[in-house]
């Protein structure tokens, strides 16, 4: 088609897209360029996913409830472990052989985060790293959801779980855990300003906020018969928190020290010991191997020095009292006088002189901070846009391809082909796209582990093509009967068999009707592809939203998130426009501009719907 | 100006029912059209005509009766070959709208006969000079009038050298002033010896041009023989009435 024929067509409409498109580049560019050319003065200091020093250390809580009968009641640490050169190295029972394969979160700084290179640190994944180097694996960190952590460990698609997951029994029903390393506190955190000044001020039909699956959750269902309002991540709770639409929110300390900031409308009002029981790593049931081998390298590290050293660089705290990691026999460790530092901090922690900042501050600190532009959008450019781009494209092709499959059985006389494709539309349409990818990807992953190596990623993919192949599969069947039955009888009468007529004559006038909404499926696949988060995903494999999502974890920021939004727009809205073009060339015909005939008499009959 | 065209056959259709269901649209029909000649059916809407051409090249499978060409039943061959060997004509013409006029005419040579690319686009440019539209092989066909579009419609049957082709009101969905050409066309390809079956309302065209004229009422071939004899000597009561209302 000749450049001419093409504006010809669509002189209009051309020019009104080129103006917006001109328009949303141009905004994005200067975004860009704005946020690039900003110099980076202050990044570090959002940076939570940093060792804060053991000058941050903190004393023991003085509102401590309900400790007493902790540490004495601990039936679960082993009595000693088998000496470090004793472990048969061969036999972990790693999924890969040789590598440590570990599902973490990046929400939950100083613990457990995701550091600026994009490197899965925290105290938590440091003190694991010492372990593996006294074992000999190599670790491999791999974010993911802590609502489907313990299950992915139990299912072997992760060795072992490094989350500052607390040992409740119920937990234990799930998975096996190695001796403490840490222990936890509870923080209840509230609006500046709150009556709530204490746990013993919870009461019904307040909104209290925990991450869904944590020990708070319980804490707040089982001890104080309430009902806690669940979030997915700490982030949100404490934005939900700083937004004041929660009254409370039950964290763990090491959390709340590491996210609530000076300055920020929240405070830390007390905290509570987390009863008899420890932090430790989730390893499966029957691994008891690997268990015993996490558990000599624990004491190990603790002997040699390195658990206190990373304990005060990361999270510095005085020790309950009787609670000391490792087994019953490993060496008590040597720690700074935290209280002593502490009470020499005092003075300088009390944020004084910072007011609170006003609504529009903070909205305008949350979602407009240009360093966090800055900082996000190589990622979002070089690791997001990749991924996001490699997963939709895939799971296009699949969808496009099994769609096809199912339209043409969806509309076979014969009932054992239409039945099944029926049934599998009505499934697949029908589920929640989040349901899809975790049964595909936790349910199906171990059984065709082998052939992905436990990568999710291909799993991701193929859930994400089975959704839209449902999809695709019932645009491609109304289009297919849009197509007049006067076109498979003439080919028919040709002397075409049924499936000839279909590929030939029938299926390409049906695709091209059915453009438009397939390209708004596609869009939607785009979108939807950002679940496969859930799969958990090593910091190579992130899309657009995991960037965004983890640097906004990393800083608590939304801007971050912001950032990658931007860059789903400017993939989505030309396609928007692609669809708008579809449509109206569909609509008004396809205009061939043929040399007419002089000598020819009729004039040229235009029919609407055909391109 | 004719391709060669293969032998034309001769075709018989002996006491052909066909139901779908409930609905019981042909009632024991009998047909025959000796080689090399025109038979025009006639008959009033509903009558079943339009089922009689789809059922004779078993677009529809008959329930029961016999179908013979040359006097052999063609009911256990391959249907596909069977309507490779039938041209078919449609009312609403049924062109290919995704494709050129020239891929209409080519479509079912180059795939079914597998020739090759410059042979089919010989042969379809051939079909076209002999409906006189050669100058519109590369225009969509929605770019044509009516009457053109069934002259395509025509060189596209015509491509398969059929030894038998079927017109199902080949002229209803046209301009008046369009009837004449398409009808002109149809009388040269008799003229050119092959064997052909023209349901239409034109009677006229069935007066001047076919050598038998079947009359259908209801499913069945109420009355048939040559024209004059049916157009100036009904003998049945309903062919009288359908007469009457028509001329």
């Amino acid at each position: 088609m000749s450049p001419t024929r093409l504006s010809r067509c669509g002189d209009g409409y051309f020019a009104n897209m080129t103006r917006i498109l001109k328009a949303s580049v141009t905004a994005l560019v200067v975004l860009m360029t704005f946020a690039m050319g900003w110099a980076p003065p202050a990044v570090a200091d959002v940076d939570q996913c940093a060792p804060p020093g053991v000058q941050s250390a903190s004393a023991l809580p003085t509102n401590l409830a309900a400790a007493a009968k902790g540490p004495g009641e601990d039936k679960y640490t082993t009595a000693s472990v088998a000496p470090l050169a004793s472990v048969n190295r061969a036999a972990l029972g790693l999924i890969t052989p040789g590598v440590l394969t570990v599902g973490t979160l990046s929400d939950a700084p100083p613990s457990i985060c995701i550091d600026s290179a994009g490197q899965f640190t925290g105290f938590d994944n440091e003190l694991l790293r010492a372990i593996a180097d006294k074992l000999g694996p190599q670790v491999n960190f791999v974010g993911t959801e802590f609502s489907g952590l313990l299950a992915q460990v139990a299912a072997r698609r992760f060795d072992v779980g490094s989350s500052s997951i607390t040992t409740t029994d119920a937990r234990r029903r799930t998975v096996g855990f190695t001796n403490g390393y840490d222990f936890g506190y509870f923080s209840l955190v509230v609006p500046t300003g709150s009556p709530i000044t204490g746990f013993d001020k919870l009461a019904a039909g307040q909104r209290i906020g925990v991450v869904q699956g944590t020990v708070q959750e319980a804490y707040l269902v089982d001890t104080l018969h309430l009902d806690p309002v669940k979030f997915p991540d700490y982030n949100t709770v404490y934005a939900s928190l700083k937004t004041r639409q929660l009254d409370a929110w039950v964290a763990p300390s090491q959390q709340a020290q590491g996210t609530v900031q000076a300055g920020d409308p929240a405070t830390i009002v007390e905290n509570t010991f987390s009863l008899d029981n420890f932090v430790a790593y989730a390893v499966a049931k029957e691994n008891n191997p690997l268990i015993d081998a996490l558990n000599s390298g624990l004491d190990a590290v603790i002997a040699d020095g390195t658990w206190a050293r990373l304990y005060s660089d990361w999270v510095p705290r005085a020790l309950p009292p009787g609670w000391r990691p490792g087994s019953k026999a490993a060496l008590a460790p040597t720690l700074p006088d935290f209280a002593a530092i502490a009470a020499g901090n005092a003075p300088a922690a009390a944020p004084s002189g910072s007011a609170p900042k006003s609504t529009l501050a903070q909205l305008k600190d949350s979602f407009l901070d240009w360093d966090l532009y800055k900082q996000a959008i190589p990622d979002l450019f070089k690791t997001g846009l990749p991924n996001t781009l490699i997963l939709t494209f895939c799971a296009s092709i699949i969808g496009l391809v099994l769609g096809m499959l199912l339209a043409v059985a969806g509309i076979s006389r014969a009932r054992w082909l239409r039945w099944p494709a029926r049934v599998y539309t009505d499934v697949f349409r029908g589920l929640p796209e989040v349901v899809v990818i975790l049964i595909i990807g936790l349910g199906f992953g171990p059984v065709v582990g082998g052939l992905t190596n436990n990568n999710p990623y291909p799993l991701g993919i193929a859930a994400l093509g089975l959704m839209a192949a449902a999809y695709v599969g019932e645009i491609f069947r109304s289009g297919i009967q849009s197509v007049e039955a006067g076109q498979l009888e003439a080919s028919r009468a040709l002397g075409f068999s049924y499936s000839e007529s279909m590929r030939l004559v029938v299926i390409p006038q049906g695709v091209r009707r059915v453009l438009p909404a397939l390209v708004n499926q596609f869009i939607s696949l785009l979108k939807a592809s950002s679940l496969v988060y859930f799969l958990g995903l090593i910091a190579s494999q992130r899309e657009l939203f995991q960037v965004g999502r983890d640097l906004n974890a990393q800083t608590g920021n939304l801007s971050p998130l912001v950032a990658a939004g931007l860059f789903y727009l400017m993939l989505t809205i030309p396609l928007t426009h692609l669809v708008n073009l579809i449509d109206d060339r569909l609509r008004r015909g396809r205009q061939v501009a043929e040399p007419d005939d002089p000598l020819d008499p009729a004039s040229p009959a235009r029919t609407q719907e055909m391109v | 100006m004719s391709t060669p065209s293969p032998e034309p056959v001769s075709l018989a259709a002996n006491d052909v029912h066909l139901s779908f269901g409930s609905n019981t649209v042909l009632r024991g029909v009998d047909l025959d059209v000796p080689a090399g000649t025109t038979a025009a059916v006639i008959g009033p809407s509903g009558s079943g005509k339009s089922t009689l051409l789809r059922t004779l090249n078993r677009l529809h499978e008959p329930d029961r009766g016999d179908i013979l060409l040359d006097g052999r039943s063609v009911l256990k061959d391959d249907p596909d070959a069977l309507r490779q060997r039938i041209g078919m004509v449609f009312q609403h013409f049924n062109l290919f709208p995704h494709r050129t006029v020239l891929d209409n005419v080519t479509l079912a040579p180059r795939k079914l006969k597998r020739l090759g690319g410059d042979e089919a686009r010989e042969l379809g440019l051939a079909q076209l000079d002999r409906v006189g539209l050669r100058h519109k092989a590369d225009a969509r066909p929605a770019t044509l009038s009516g009457g053109q579009q069934q002259r395509v419609a025509i060189a596209r049957a015509l491509a398969m050298a059929p030894q038998l082709m079927f017109f199902d009101e080949a002229t209803s969905a046209l301009d008046p002033e369009l009837v004449k050409g398409i009808l002109a066309l149809i009388a040269e390809l008799k003229s050119d010896g092959l064997t052909l079956v023209v349901v239409t309302h034109e009677m006229g065209f069935a007066r001047s041009t076919a050598d038998t004229v079947a009359f259908m009422d209801r499913g069945q071939v109420v009355e048939s023989g040559p024209p004059q004899k049916v157009f100036e000597a009904a003998e049945t009561e309903r062919l009288q009435r359908f007469l009457s209302q028509v001329l």
